[in-house]
């Protein structure tokens, strides 16, 4: 399983290191100093936490995971794990794991008003359908609704995908990645028609400078960080440029730190682009060649309820991805305005470091790689940041190529992998194809083996409006996957909480640990995690990687892809598909959803044998077929041959990953460039081919302020985000005492002066008030997070201290994505 | 059936418990949801990390955990865990510029200070080139090594790891 | 060319000087010796208690602070210090470190002190980017400065001798004894950048 290259490596050292009588205590030496007993055997798996997609290698004895350690075969981390990544081997054990289902019950009956008490799978699904079926008779698919993930599997993705989409023809499926990527997209399908980066990590090894743009990969992307660090410390010439409201743990391998005003940064992206111009530093032929200019629509609202006065105002809300073609003088007289003078202003960002920036990315002779993760998309004009990181890229051709490399990172293991690729967003379908478009529904109509017309060709909610939705009674019954999305979403007190526990909803939770979202629900499944079951899952730079099932389950915990197709046998296409429909297609009629979607001769076609020897595959025993396996070619097929091609299956299984588009056997380190991606025609060098004309867009887009800001009233601005030692809403890393006790409780990271000045001390209990709702934390004017006067940070992973309360829910309009780093509270003591 | 359900909580109860000292200070919302939505029973607690405290509730916050700072190397669970930080690391630069923790943990250094030296795999670069100096991949130390507070868990954790099960054999 | 602008702005000075300097040197017509003893020396406590009044008034951290380029960058630095907030409560502004407390050195600090009043005035400082440039040779001085008295302004408030070494952290507590209790190392030796932060330390020994 292992070849444990690493161990012999570093023996070797500790050898030399010996014979120079140089002492090693043995537990400071990460060296394997005891072989491992015979009866453990280690095995290869991503892991668990963000969308680096580190490799791992973990270790099983007696059916439980005893060890994990870095895999050095794995190109993305090389033998490094971060600290959570080094504690992932306990993240199945804390003690309260969902061995059983609950369910709310009065007098032996389901109550929503009632207690959890442990109930029986039958009973579970028995009350889960009869509640579906209620809601399908009333309202037919669209009272049904999905919050899924970028943390399930490939295949888990894709069966809920199927599920929802042609099972119950819903399209109100979306995952708890639109909180997290949907900008990214947006941003992606607008500049280059096609979803995800066109570089790879290689670009760290390549790159001459590095820019943060709203990312504090020193904690979030550890891993990549010692790349970046790596490169930065062992050449000179490398510079680093980051940028952030806050100062964090990045600003201490900063060469060039950045501090703004919040919002500003769109200002700064349209300075830099008026420089490269300005100085004449523009790749003509680059431009002339491979890009197109647009106008966007501006003044486009923030995406809340549309009754909301910044709506009705905004003049553009109904059509924010609305544009219009210019050309390169158009756009060179619209970033005009934005001079130093201006950006400095703007920004509150001192010219010089605004200046060192702007000649990073004018200067043809350094190769640039720009970085960012919530700071952009995050952001109520989240899609637009991403189109103009994009454009200054492109003014100077600086994509593409290794080193030159605007980067989205991700920050679920499978964002990519799963909730892009797979399309499990409310508009999409897999491989970049829409519902809104009749070609794209009937090609997968086709591929699904599934009837004309199946798929409905409305957007469904997004997951932010689904809450809305949930509130108002319109989404009637709801299955949370994966997520925990009570403690995630913005404005939990009046659009969160008031839907799940509104009367006239059912609201199933599956999960390995009682969450917030959990505790409200209805209907609790416990949930089989990581390596309890087969997986796949795609990193940030479309590496796609598989691990085998590991250990089992505890109790009767079920993976989600065991729980969808269990339940897909409770109805029938007479129940959930309109009548017309079947009497055009008979041979559905009277079938069960698990027959038409999973018993359809294509999921079901590989024989539970075909599983890699040695390993175990509760799913495949269950239904008799190797329904992940099934499922990945099934998928696979919307991709080969249109630039997502994926490698066969049992490749996945021996590689440390593969990059798509794997074409050949090869994987593709750059898209669009000839030379290094196959589908670029030969002769034209750089080919944007998710766009018809080949070309990549560069986007005319303003500055425009956030919507809200700090006033008399709430007087600080309120940035939430993460700490390293916990990984998003802390459901798994609060589990491991380690993590916990490395930082047990969020804190309202404050500026000491802005402490002073309203009498507060470090340790002192506060409550953070906005016009939502309030928390009670406690002040910390020291740690690791330094905050300007005016701005005060305060995490999100802590279930205690539900910072959600006061976020406010506005999203950029373009991708629905919330802004989770702007809006205006005051901190008064408690 | 109650008996099951007790038996899957009990940790629960306990963490439950705990909150009891937080609930004076409760009070509610000062914004309730604005549509006439009713809040049904809130259910008995199950997250243990919440402390007994219902969603819609807001609890008093556990006061500040202090870093334990006694210099002692704790135990790893396993080989290759990154030992824990046995003592306060306030204010030690670790920049661009300087890299505190390696005035001590450096190895020419770690006997003057007494202070456990990296292991030799930290002098490995990307390619398994070995250095004289710290491989620059590892030069942020904090990435894999943490301080711990005295804050006790809120949920234990049943994890066993190689190195007990292998001290276990060997007693039998 | 640095010497021709000093001479330039000498001679503006003197043109300034000059007439004062001129009456003050002319010998008394009007007053008799004793009362221009007594005068001078009634002056002189008046002008003696107003200089070192002042004196002092420049050692005070609204002094210190009232240029953004302290206030913005070392002060700031400070705040998330020991040095700042602590558990006592007993804390340093800047002059506890960076001025002498006896008369002579704190004179002689305070006439090195007018070449950062030259530095405010020329700008040398002025952004956090030419703050960060120059911080290596500006903490050289201090570091330079330090060595040299052995660490004089630390030891006003830590003295090896009132230290209760059980009460420090065990590792603490040896490196103190055996390295400071035998004098082979000053404080500032291995406290580097306990107030602020660090400069590239490239080559700069820290222990």
């Amino acid at each position: 399983m292992t070849t444990r290259r690493d161990f012999i490596r570093a023996s070797a050292v500790g050898a030399a290191a010996s014979a120079a009588g140089i002492a090693v205590p043995a537990s400071f030496a990460e060296t394997a100093t005891t072989a491992a007993p015979a009866d453990v055997k280690w095995s290869k798996a991503p892991c668990r936490f963000c969308g680096t997609g580190c490799g791992v290698q973990v270790a099983v004895q007696a059916g439980r995971v005893v060890a994990t350690h870095g895999d050095a075969d794995a190109e993305v981390n090389r033998g490094l794990n971060c600290v959570k990544g080094y504690f992932l081997s306990k993240i199945m054990y804390g003690t309260d794991r969902l061995t059983t289902p609950l369910l709310r019950k009065k007098d032996g009956q389901f109550s929503k008003d009632g207690d959890f008490e442990p109930v029986s799978w039958d009973e579970a699904f028995d009350v889960m359908a009869a509640q579906f079926k209620r809601v399908l008779k009333a309202k037919g698919g669209t009272g049904i609704g999905m919050a899924g993930s970028g943390q399930w599997t490939v295949w888990e993705g894709y069966a809920a995908n199927k599920l929802m989409k042609a099972g119950f023809r819903s399209n109100h499926i979306d995952p708890n990645a639109r909180h997290c990527m949907a900008s990214a997209v947006t941003g992606f399908m607008r500049t280059f028609g096609m979803d995800e980066p066109m570089g790879c990590y290689d670009d760290f090894e390549a790159a001459d400078a590095f820019v943060l743009w709203g990312s504090n990969m020193a904690e979030m992307h550890p891993i990549l960080w010692t790349r970046v660090t790596d490169r930065r410390l062992s050449h000179d010439h490398v510079k680093v440029a980051v940028l952030s409201t806050f100062e964090h743990r990045s600003f201490d391998l900063a060469d060039i730190p950045i501090i703004f005003k919040p919002q500003t940064d769109l200002a700064i992206l349209n300075y830099i682009a008026n420089h490269i111009i300005q100085s004449g530093k523009v790749n003509e032929d680059f431009v002339r060649k491979h890009v197109s200019f647009k106008r966007g629509n501006d003044d486009i609202g923030y995406g809340l309820r549309p009754d909301n006065p910044l709506e009705l105002k905004a003049r553009n809300a109904k059509d924010a991805g609305g544009s219009t073609p210019i050309d390169f003088d158009a756009f060179k007289e619209f970033v005009e305005p934005y001079t130093l003078d201006y950006a400095a202003e703007l920004s509150g960002v001192e010219k010089g470091f605004l200046k060192h920036l702007a000649e990073l990315y004018a200067d043809p002779k350094v190769k640039v790689m720009s970085l960012w993760t919530m700071g952009f998309n995050q952001h109520t004009r989240g899609t637009w940041a991403n189109n103009m990181v994009y454009n200054i890229h492109l003014l100077t051709g600086k994509i593409a190529t290794p080193g030159n490399s605007p980067f989205s990172l991700t920050g679920q293991p499978s964002a990519c992998g799963t909730a892009r690729e797979v399309g499990t967003f409310s508009h999409r379908l897999p491989a970049d194809l829409v519902v809104t478009n009749p070609e794209h529904r009937k090609h997968a109509e086709e591929i699904w083996k599934l009837p004309d017309g199946l798929i409905v060709d409305k957007v469904g909610y997004h997951i932010v409006e689904q809450n809305r939705m949930l509130k108002d009674g319109k989404l009637n019954a709801y299955w949370v996957m994966a997520n925990n999305n009570m403690q995630a979403a913005a404005n939990l007190g009046n659009e969160g909480y008031p839907g799940y526990r509104n009367p006239d909803n059912f609201i199933v939770v599956s999960d390995p640990y009682p969450t917030v979202t959990a505790q409200a629900a209805d209907l609790i499944l416990p949930t089989a995690m990581w390596v309890e079951k087969e997986g796949a899952y795609g990193n940030a730079e479309r590496r796609t990687q598989f691990w085998h099932q590991l250990v089992k389950a505890p109790g009767e915990a079920r993976s989600d892809l065991w729980q969808l197709m269990e339940f897909s046998k409770r109805f029938t296409t007479d129940e959930c598909w309109p009548a017309e429909l079947l009497a055009a297609n008979p041979a559905y009629k009277g079938k069960t959803l698990f027959e038409v979607l999973y018993r359809n001769g294509k999921v079901d076609r590989f024989a539970p044998g075909e599983v890699e020897a040695g390993y175990a595959n509760d799913e495949a025993a269950a239904f008799g077929f190797y329904p992940q396996k099934g499922l990945f070619e099934e998928y696979a097929e919307f991709g080969r041959g249109h630039g997502h091609d994926l490698a066969p299956f049992d490749e996945y299984h021996k590689a440390r990953g593969l990059r798509w588009p794997v074409v050949n056997g090869k994987e593709t380190r750059w898209r669009y460039k000839e030379g290094t991606d196959p589908y670029v025609k030969p002769g034209s060098d750089w080919q944007f081919y998710g766009n018809k004309d080949g070309r990549a867009v560069i986007w005319a887009l303003p500055y425009e302020p956030p919507a809200e800001s700090p006033d008399t009233d709430y007087d600080l601005w309120l940035a939430t985000g993460r700490v390293l030692e916990h990984w998003h809403s802390g459901s798994m890393t609060m589990r491991v005492p380690e993590l916990y006790k490395a930082f047990p409780s969020a804190v309202v990271f404050m500026n000491p002066d802005d402490a002073k000045a309203r009498g507060l001390k470090r340790g002192d209990e506060v409550k953070v008030i906005s016009r939502r709702g309030e928390m009670r934390s406690r002040v910390e004017t020291r740690g690791r997070n330094r905050v300007p006067s005016g701005l005060v940070f305060v995490p999100w992973f802590d279930a205690a201290q539900l910072i959600n309360k006061t976020t406010l829910d506005a999203t950029c309009p373009i991708s629905k994505q919330t802004d989770f780093k702007k809006c205006a509270v005051k901190v008064v003591m408690a | 059936m109650r008996g099951l359900l007790i038996r899957a909580l009990l940790p629960l109860v306990a963490a439950a418990s705990l909150a009891a000292c937080g609930s004076k200070h409760e009070e509610t919302p000062r914004k309730a949801p604005s549509a006439p939505v009713v809040i049904t029973n809130a259910g008995q607690q199950i997250d243990a990390i919440r402390r007994g405290v219902p969603i819609d509730k807001e609890a008093s916050p556990l006061p500040m955990a202090r870093v334990e700072n006694f210099d002692r190397v704790r135990p790893v669970n396993y080989e290759m865990q990154p030992p824990t930080i046995p003592h306060a690391i306030d204010n030690y630069q670790l920049t661009v510029n300087t890299n505190r923790c390696m005035l001590c943990h450096t190895r020419s250094n770690a006997k003057k200070f007494q202070a456990p030296p990296v292991s030799d795999a930290h002098y490995l670069t990307r390619d398994g080139k070995v250095l004289e100096e710290i491989s620059s991949r590892r030069y942020f130390c904090v990435q894999c090594h943490v301080v711990q507070t005295d804050a006790e868990p809120l949920v234990a954790n049943r994890f066993e790891g190689l190195n007990t099960t292998l001290a276990k054999e060997e007693k039998q | 060319m640095i010497g021709g602008r000093l001479r330039t702005i000498w001679l503006r000075v003197w043109g300034w000087i000059k007439p004062f300097w001129t009456t003050v040197w002319r010998p008394s017509l009007h007053f008799s010796m004793g009362f221009l003893t007594l005068g001078g020396f009634i002056a002189g406590i008046i002008f003696w208690g107003g200089f070192n009044t002042a004196m002092e008034a420049t050692n005070t951290e609204a002094f210190c602070t009232s240029c953004h380029e302290m206030n913005d960058n070392v002060f700031a630095e400070l705040k998330t210090t020991i040095h700042y907030n602590n558990r006592s409560g007993v804390r340093a502004v800047c002059s506890d470190c960076h001025v002498p407390h006896n008369w002579t050195d704190k004179m002689g600090r305070k006439m090195q002190a007018s070449k950062e009043v030259w530095g405010k005035i020329f700008g040398s400082i002025e952004s956090r980017e030419k703050f960060l440039d120059k911080r290596l040779e500006l903490a050289k001085h201090e570091w330079a400065r330090l060595k040299a008295n052995d660490s004089l302004e630390c030891r006003n408030c830590h003295q090896y001798d009132s230290m209760d070494l059980t009460r420090q952290s065990p590792r603490a507590g040896q490196i103190h004894q055996q390295y400071l209790g035998t004098g082979q190392k000053t404080c500032i030796d291995c406290h580097k950048g306990i107030a602020h932060h660090l400069p590239n330390m490239k080559g700069i020994p820290q222990g």
